[in-house]
């Protein structure tokens, strides 16, 4: 079996034999034919070229001494094509010197028969060189594919290496887990003001670069568990001095069988600025005119620039509730998106528990009182460690909302209580209560339950979405219990000594 | 003798309303500022009772006029209320360090207004 391209066809291997002698060649071809291989026989050196040309078979089988050309000569016109100058070609001839020999090898042939010969042992030859010509073939195939496949890696490595290199976002390739920086590319080096030489092998706290939501033990945690993160914005300090705000995508990759980072930074410090500044624009542009239209209805009411009908009245009302309701809603999305960004720190200083309490219920007695509702205070005189203001603004948010959803003559209680290393705050009523698969959107923006809820009690759908950030902000939690028709109770757990931020 | 009061407002309709408002509930005489410049130059001149200070205003805000107004020897006593959008419970302790008499915050009833400034000023 030669290999498997010849093996599926007919006969063995296509020969090619010459000789002047027709007995000689007679006698060859009746040898290879019955041995399966396929002969062509042809007399004339400038035939044989012929044959080999149109149709190279697997192996020549070529007599020395012929009139016309002889078989150095063809071998030589062989070797010359392309097309046949890699079939195995083997001299048959009665000269037997080593001269004779030494010149078929010369010229290209891969063996040498001496007539007269032995049939086992011509068989023996012409099997060997077709082997080994069929497993040149093969090493030729397999070197042409692996060039193309090196020449194809090494292009994709060019393309993968240009977009690195040339990507605007700038990008890095960071070990895990001791956050060194293996490789970055130059946005990254615009971006820092670092030189390659200062970034690569050094951790982001060596630079002191910031960066914390990626380096830390929690981010990577968090890497590790997802394998990717998306979107986490971050600060950056840049080798200045300057700030900027990043918004990073991480992806664990491996590499070399190494686990790595691999971060790309999305630079978005101009666009926060532009959007504080649209949002302060805003806050003034739509609250002015607010103001007066506010002011100017307020005038007509009092009736001195003209006295209305019963129906202006109720008109008017209605102008002044809904401006009113308008510039809650503005001021709350501004507190809120202040809060959210990050604009908003927290002024904290020590209160005193009751005082808050005290000055909450204060607030909120004119509202009770015109609902017919009973606030119930209960407090525990502990200091507290908050930006008061903001926890009064919880308060308030919270016993606005219970009283609002309160039939008359009902109660809402305001408890305190301390647990272990925390304050617990409640504000329990007796009100409709909320259902039980709304209460995880409750402290979604504009999550009313009823969206009438919005025009009939004035709120703006965004007070417990500003209650949850001030207790996230102070490394608290919120959260709510309800059963319909019974009324809600709503839970907050404040650190009473927060550790300081890190 | 009737109070004079100054309001300072670089809103036109702002200034209209207020003044429409402390006139039909008062008898005083109300001036009004459309900057802190010109709020200093009639403070100067007429002494009012007291200054409704807007605190937003372009080139020179509330802030830059109070200083003025308390760096001045003719304008130093005056009692200045500064009115300002931003007088929510939690934003009202950036203006502890402020000399003033009170925040109020808008937007503001303009009949009540002469109530609350008669309260704070202690006004008979």
């Amino acid at each position: 079996m030669v290999n498997s391209s010849v093996a599926a066809k007919a006969y063995q291997a296509d020969i090619l034999a010459i000789d002047d002698t027709p007995e000689n060649l007679q006698l060859l071809s009746q040898l290879l034919t019955e041995r399966n291989y396929k002969v062509r026989s042809v007399t004339k050196g400038k035939t044989a070229l012929r044959a080999a040309q149109a149709a190279p078979p697997d192996l020549i089988l070529l007599d020395v001494n012929m009139p016309e050309m002889n078989g150095y000569e063809v071998c030589q016109q062989l070797k010359l094509d392309e097309r046949t100058r890699d079939v195995p070609v083997i001299f048959i001839s009665a000269l037997g010197e080593t001269l004779d020999k030494v010149k078929a090898f010369q010229v290209g042939g891969v063996d040498y028969v001496t007539k007269p010969f032995q049939v086992e042992e011509v068989l023996a030859r012409i099997e060997t060189h077709l082997q080994l010509r069929s497993l040149q073939r093969q090493l030729q195939q397999q070197n042409a594919q692996l060039q193309s496949e090196m020449r194809e890696r090494q292009l994709a490595q060019e393309k993968f290496t240009k977009a690195f290199r040339a990507s605007p976002s700038p990008i890095t390739i960071t070990s895990i887990p001791d956050c060194k920086f293996i490789e970055v590319n130059p946005s990254f080096l615009r971006l820092t003001g670092f030189s390659q030489e200062e970034i690569v092998g050094q951790r982001a706290a060596d630079l002191q670069l910031g960066l914390t939501e990626t380096s830390s033990a929690k981010g990577l945690a968090e890497l590790s568990a997802a394998g990717v993160l998306h979107n986490r914005e971050v600060e950056l300090r840049t080798k200045s001095g300057e700030v900027r705000t990043l918004l990073l995508s991480v992806e664990l990759i491996d590499i070399a069988g190494n686990a790595c980072a691999l971060t790309v930074a999305n630079d978005i410090t101009e666009r926060k600025r532009l959007e504080n500044e649209f949002i302060s624009l805003v806050s003034h542009e739509l609250r002015t005119p607010l103001n007066a239209l506010i002011g100017s209805l307020d005038l007509l009411t009092t009736g001195r620039l003209g006295t209305l009908t019963e129906k202006g009245q109720h008109v008017i009302t209605i102008a002044v509730n809904n401006a009113e309701r308008l510039i809650r809603l503005v001021n709350d999305i501004l507190d809120l998106e202040r809060m959210r960004s990050g604009k908003l720190t927290l002024q904290k200083g020590s209160c005193n528990v009751t005082d808050l309490l005290t000055h909450a219920r204060e607030l909120l007695q004119s509202m009770a009182d015109q609902a017919s509702v009973t606030l119930l205070v209960e407090s525990i005189d502990v200091r507290v460690e908050v930006d008061c203001d903001r926890i009064l603004q919880l308060l308030t948010n919270l016993l606005s909302n219970a009283i609002k959803f309160s039939q008359p003559n009902s109660q809402v209680w305001l408890t305190a209580q301390q647990r272990d290393d925390h304050l617990y705050l409640q504000v329990k009523d007796q009100g409709r209560g909320i259902p039980a698969d709304k209460l995880h959107l409750i402290f979604e923006r504009f999550q009313q339950i009823d969206a009438s809820d919005a025009r009939q009690k004035g709120g703006t759908g965004l007070g417990l979405a500003i209650c949850r950030q001030i207790v996230e902000q102070h490394g608290g939690r919120i959260w709510a219990d309800s059963s319909m028709g019974q009324g809600s109770t709503f839970h907050v757990s404040l650190p009473l000594n927060p550790s300081p931020p890190p | 003798m009737p109070k004079c009061v100054l309001i300072v407002d670089d809103e036109e309709d702002i200034r209209s309303i207020t003044k429409l408002g402390l006139e039909m509930a008062t008898d005083w005489t109300i001036l009004t500022a459309c900057s802190g410049q010109e709020a200093l130059e009639i403070a100067t001149m007429q002494k009012p009772d007291t200054i409704l200070l807007d605190m937003m205003m372009p080139e020179m805000d509330g802030r830059a006029t109070l200083r003025c107004l308390k760096a001045a020897a003719a304008t130093q006593e005056i009692p200045v209320i500064m009115v300002t959008a931003k007088a929510q419970p939690a934003n009202l302790s950036s203006f502890e360090d402020l000399e003033v008499a009170a925040v109020l915050a808008k937007p503001f009833r303009p009949l009540k207004l002469a109530q609350e400034i008669t309260a704070i000023l202690g006004w008979v």
